[in-house]
């Protein structure tokens, strides 16, 4: 504490001057106030440490004048001076705050001894407040860093209960008290082991010994979801085991992913068998000469060996453009305008000798002026190069193929109309089921891996289009691409 | 025997069928094929084979099964040898590998196979289920 600053108010000039020079000789700064309108006006001016207040003043009395100075400056230490102190006087002036009594007359050294004494108070009471406030202040923080840990644990999705070192659940949310079938508040409060033992997290119960807590980590499906739960202690930071903490995340869709990929590896794999078995027991027939020593007999078989192994390099091939399109899954750069009606042209002349073969006519109707979709060159070509194989394998002698581009509202506008062999209704929403492929009579021997149609929905996801199909059994399909323009 | 041993082969790959046929028919066997499940079933009601090898993943990812099932439950063909060729068996280690067994006894399989499999390994299958027939007190 710096010098501390003092206020005397006496009506009598002898008496305020020998106190001035008094405590001014000690070192304090000394204010006077004949009058308590001039006291107040001082005492609002600035604050005091100790304030001593004649009882007899000529405008305000003692105990009014003390009282709007506990008003002004809470913290201002008080000492009334009196020649007629009485008891009344005292009790009315103790009511009022007042910290000491200084009878007249008093000599220099009883002054002293009372400021001195007031400024030790002052200054354990000062700090006593700032305890205060300090403690007041970490409580209310506190009570604010606990709510807002409830309110962050309550709205986690992943079941969360925290157990203490008596095995009292202490916190728990939504999430896991639905796992538990009850409500957040009637579990808080309870013993965990009553709580687990029937539901579905009872394999935990096990981390909850009374004598020897440990953790748990386990796997469990309740109802349609896979859970994965985890009981672990924590403890401070010096080692001392708090308590318990179970979480319960839902892990479904990572295992849907997995179980998705094992099937989809064993469908590969059946895939790339079927052609090297079928592949190697042609080589088997021709080493053994099953056919004989001549070898024209062997010829057809070896064409068709080669291509099995035509298709298994369009696998390949296929497979790298999924995987592709699984690390690109967003484009890199944005792609320029393209222009579409070259290359329509020209995946159409791509397919004109197979559709010849089969025979099947294609014709394309592509209008003027078309909008330009911003969609990689690369991308727009296996798309259609898909779309258009696709309506010339799965047709039928005599048949055609129309390829038709327009503007729409929407933008660009491709259908391609088949008069083939038709999908059937349950199969038209798989149809871009990676591997997926209806296998009728009508599909036998016509080349293709189920890979082309879940390649084009990914592209055309990817350029933010949209892919349309209907098709009737016998009658046709018909494939539209949407792509903005 | 004077006849010949006559085998069926079930798979939706024809140049598989195709080599079976060439390779088993140079052997002396007559050997029938069908594409699928349904001209399978079509063929034996006409034909009684000596034994039948059928491919596990055709129209349906377990059509085999149900094929075999079928013959199975049929008086005639109860007691032919029957041996499921596939290519996923153990594949990845799960799913149809896991089950094999309660498939197998379910569709009462005499023999599972993985594909690929060379035909000469596929011969010895064959001679020796021929065998093990032939010596069954239960054959006629």
């Amino acid at each position: 504490m710096g010098t501390a600053h003092l206020l005397v108010i006496d009506d009598e000039p002898g008496i305020r001057s020998g106190v001035r020079e008094i405590l001014c000789f000690e070192g304090y700064s000394v204010d006077v106030a004949a009058s308590g309108r001039e006291a107040l006006e001082l005492s609002a001016a600035r604050p005091y440490d100790v304030v001593f207040i004649d009882y007899r003043l000529p405008d305000i009395d003692g105990l009014t004048l003390l009282q709007s100075i506990h008003q002004q400056r809470p913290s201002a230490m008080t000492c009334m001076i009196t020649a007629y102190a009485n008891i009344e006087t005292a009790i009315a002036a103790t009511r009022q705050g007042i910290d000491f009594f200084l009878p007249k007359p008093f000599t220099s050294e009883d002054l002293l001894g009372v400021v001195d004494t007031l400024l030790r108070h002052k200054k354990l009471r000062d700090e006593a407040e700032l305890l205060r406030v300090a403690h007041e202040q970490s409580l209310r923080e506190l009570a604010s860093e606990k709510s807002q840990t409830h309110s962050l644990v309550a709205s986690l999705r992943d079941g969360v209960l925290v157990v203490n070192r008596d095995g009292e659940i202490v916190l728990a949310n939504r999430a896991m008290a639905e796992l538990l079938g009850t409500d957040p508040t009637s579990l808080e409060g309870q013993s965990v082991r009553c709580a687990l033992v029937d539901g579905a997290l009872a394999p935990a119960l096990s981390a909850f010994d009374p004598i020897d807590p440990g953790s748990a980590v386990f796997e469990v499906d309740v109802e349609t979801r896979r859970l994965f739960v985890n009981v672990s202690g924590f403890r401070d930071g010096s080692g001392t085991l708090l308590g318990q903490i179970v979480t319960a995340v839902d892990i479904s869709a990572v295992r849907r992913l997995a179980l998705e990929k094992a099937r989809f590896t064993r469908t590969l794999v059946h895939e790339l068998r079927a052609p090297l078995g079928a592949v190697k027991s042609m080589i088997e027939v021709v080493r053994d000469k099953s056919l004989g020593g001549d070898l024209d007999p062997y010829l057809p078989f070896l064409a068709r060996a080669d291509q099995r192994l035509d298709g298994l390099a369009d696998l390949v091939s296929d497979l790298l453009s999924l995987s592709r399109l699984d690390y690109e899954a967003a484009a890199s750069a944005p792609n320029p305008r393209l222009d579409v009606a070259p290359i329509i042209a020209e995946v159409a002349e791509l397919w004109r000798d197979r559709a010849a073969q089969i025979p099947v006519i294609l014709s394309l109707d592509i209008s003027e002026e078309l909008p330009r979709p911003a969609i990689a060159e690369d991308d727009l070509r296996t798309i259609l190069t898909n779309l258009l194989g696709n309506a010339i394998k799965y047709n039928r002698p005599n048949g055609s193929v129309t390829l038709c581009a327009q503007r729409t509202t929407e933008g660009l506008f491709i259908a391609v109309r088949d008069t083939g062999i038709g999908i059937a209704a349950e199969s038209l929403p798989h149809l871009t089921d990676e591997f997926f492929r209806e296998k009728r009579q009508q599909t036998r021997g016509i080349d293709g891996n189920g890979l082309g149609l879940a390649i084009v929905k990914r592209l055309v996801d990817r350029a933010g289009g949209r892919l349309e199909i209907s098709s009737l059994l016998g009658q046709g399909s018909e494939f539209r691409l949407i792509l903005h323009g | 025997m004077s006849e010949k041993t006559k085998l069926l082969f079930v798979d939706d790959d024809p140049l598989f069928l195709a080599a079976q046929a060439a390779y088993f028919g140079a052997r002396g066997f007559a050997v029938s094929t069908a594409e699928g499940t349904e001209e399978a079933i079509e063929l034996l009601e006409r034909e009684r084979p000596d034994m039948i090898l059928v491919d596990l993943m055709m129209e349906h990812s377990d059509s085999g099964f149900t094929l075999a099932r079928r013959i199975r439950r049929d008086e005639r063909l109860r007691e032919v040898p029957l041996v499921m060729l596939s290519g996923v068996a153990s594949a990845t280690g799960s799913g149809f590998a896991g089950d094999q067994e309660a498939l197998r006894s379910w569709s009462q399989l005499d023999e599972f196979i993985d594909k690929p499999v060379s035909a000469k390994q596929l011969l010895a299958v064959v001679e020796r289920r021929l065998a093990d027939r032939a010596l069954s007190p239960k054959e006629e």
